[in-house]
């Protein structure tokens, strides 16, 4: 579904992802790990283009989606992204945070995105907050309306920034659940994560990246179990 | 009994003197019309700086987030030098340029001063709306273009409306300069306020009480719309945490 082909990215002189090659298959759920600063985040915005890659392809399905004058509208729309600071939009309540993009985008008409940001939201178990405004939400409520509002265009696929990490402890677990979730109806998605005990059950492969490369990566069980390079021996150390 | 008479005769000789000099021949009627000359300029000169600031200052944005566009960094360019000529060189010439250069065939100096202040208080205004929207977060702009969103989408639903609120009480702050920069509109022969006390001045050989009175003219009004935008900024704070 998702291919990438020698994929570099510098920022000036920082050499932030180098010579990255990676397929990724429908309904896979990918958990990316890694010592901070190792790239995690930029991989993952390359990947719906919110970072331009400096050299190398991406291609989503048989699209080469890094070719110069692709429209890398039409590729967000087939991917969500949820981020680790929510970013939800102050100014407008959680109806219209979650309805905007698609009604603006003409895929729906306001009635038929109010219809489907309800049926979410009662997936979600906030309907209740249709009218409240971002800031009288708490963290993991917001985290799980930004998932809502990524689910109202229909994506593909979903990319996570370490959706959990800007949380308290208590709040975690309500995002997950609703992540999990995603992934058993078949979601393929792409997330990058310091929740081990997460990575290993939800996982279907695990990729640890260090210094802008994908050191190792396995079978969650594999992964954590029988790790090889001495780097990932190290971090599981830390970690676990 | 010496002194409360000499404060009497003080008060009375001011108010003597104010009578001579604005009142007879009904002069304080030019400070009206003076004032009004002003607060048009003024007013006007808002709202046309406002639509140039808003064009420059997306511009200058925009041309930022997409580096590639050639249009784009043209219009930058043509924006940086219009900066640049309108903050590096005195209003007072700028007003003498349009008035005797540009528009020597326009006999309207009203208009000519709106223009011209107007111009200039674009350069400034660019630089309020660009503050307004660089001050709001970057995972905003991340967050709608995440979505399919187009830039100018992301810009006018998303950032706009947030950067409002960093932009209004900035923007008050510039009708309160230009308020007091139309104070030079007289170069050109316009009656503003300022020009109108110095008639007065002129014709009555008392320059006290009508450059008092103009002063406290202005003051009032700049206080005024000072205490305006204090109870504003606190109702738009407030309307952060609804
Ligand atoms: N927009 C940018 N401009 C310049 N340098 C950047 C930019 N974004 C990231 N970097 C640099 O790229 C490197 C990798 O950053 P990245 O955010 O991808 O790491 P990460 O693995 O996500 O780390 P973390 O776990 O802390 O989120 C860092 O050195 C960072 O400073
Ligand atoms: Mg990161």
């Amino acid at each position: 579904m998702i291919t990438v082909k020698k994929l570099n990215k510098k920022f000036g002189d920082n050499h932030v992802l180098r010579d990255i090659d990676e397929f990724i298959e429908k309904g896979e759920k990918v958990v990316i790990i890694g010592p901070s600063g190792s790239g995690k985040s930029t991989f993952l915005r390359s990947i719906n283009l919110l970072e331009t890659p400096t050299s190398g392809e991406i291609w989503y399905e048989d699209e080469c989606i890094t070719k110069p004058g692709y429209d890398a509208d039409r590729i967000r729309r087939r991917m969500g992204m949820v981020f680790q600071h929510f970013n939800l939009f102050p100014h407008l309540n959680i109806m219209k945070n979650i309805t905007l993009a698609p009604v603006m985008l003409k895929i729906m008409t306001q009635d038929e995105a109010d219809e489907r940001a309800l049926r979410l939201l009662r997936r979600v178990s906030l309907q209740e907050k249709a009218d409240a405004y971002p800031s009288s939400l708490s963290g993991g409520q917001k985290q799980r309306i930004a998932i809502v509002r990524s689910l109202a265009m229909n994506p593909q696929v979903m990319l996570f920034d370490e959706p959990t990490s800007a949380l308290d402890p208590e709040m975690v677990g309500e995002v997950l659940d609703v992540i999990r979730e995603l992934a058993e109806d078949g979601m393929t998605m792409i997330v990058v994560t310091h929740e081990m005990g997460f990575a290993r059950e939800v996982g279907t492969r695990i990729l640890l990246m260090d210094e802008g490369r994908i050191i190792e990566q396995n079978s969650p069980d594999r992964f954590f179990t029988e790790p090889k390079h001495p780097r990932v021996i190290e971090f599981l150390s830390k970690v676990l | 009994m010496f002194i409360l008479e000499a404060i009497r005769d003080f008060f009375v000789g001011l108010g003597s003197q104010f009578y001579q000099t604005m009142i007879v021949d009904d002069r304080w009627k030019m400070l009206i019309s003076g004032l009004q000359n002003t607060l048009i300029i003024a007013f006007f000169a808002l709202l046309i700086g406002v639509a140039i600031g808003t064009f420059v200052a997306i511009v200058k944005v925009m041309a930022v987030m997409n580096s590639k566009s050639k249009l784009l960094r043209l219009l930058n360019w043509l924006c940086n030098i219009y900066i640049n000529i309108i903050r590096g060189t005195p209003v007072v010439v700028q007003l003498l340029i349009m008035y005797f250069v540009v528009f020597v065939s326009v006999t309207n100096a009203l208009f000519i001063a709106i223009v011209s202040f107007g111009l200039n208080s674009g350069a400034y205004v660019a630089e309020i709306m660009r503050a307004g929207i660089l001050a709001v977060d970057k995972g905003q702009t991340e967050a709608g273009r995440s979505l399919g969103l187009s830039g100018s989408q992301t810009m006018k639903a998303i950032i706009l409306p947030q950067a409002i609120k960093n932009i209004l009480p900035a923007l008050c702050n510039e009708f309160i300069t230009l308020l007091k920069e139309t104070s030079i509109a007289g170069y050109v022969a316009i009656q503003d306020l300022t020009k109108a006390g110095d008639r007065i001045r002129f014709t009555t050989y008392d320059p006290f009480t009508p450059l008092i009175v103009v002063a406290l003219i202005y003051l009032v009004m700049v206080l005024g719309l000072t205490w305006i935008i204090g109870k504003f900024e606190r109702r738009l704070a407030k309307s952060d945490n609804r």
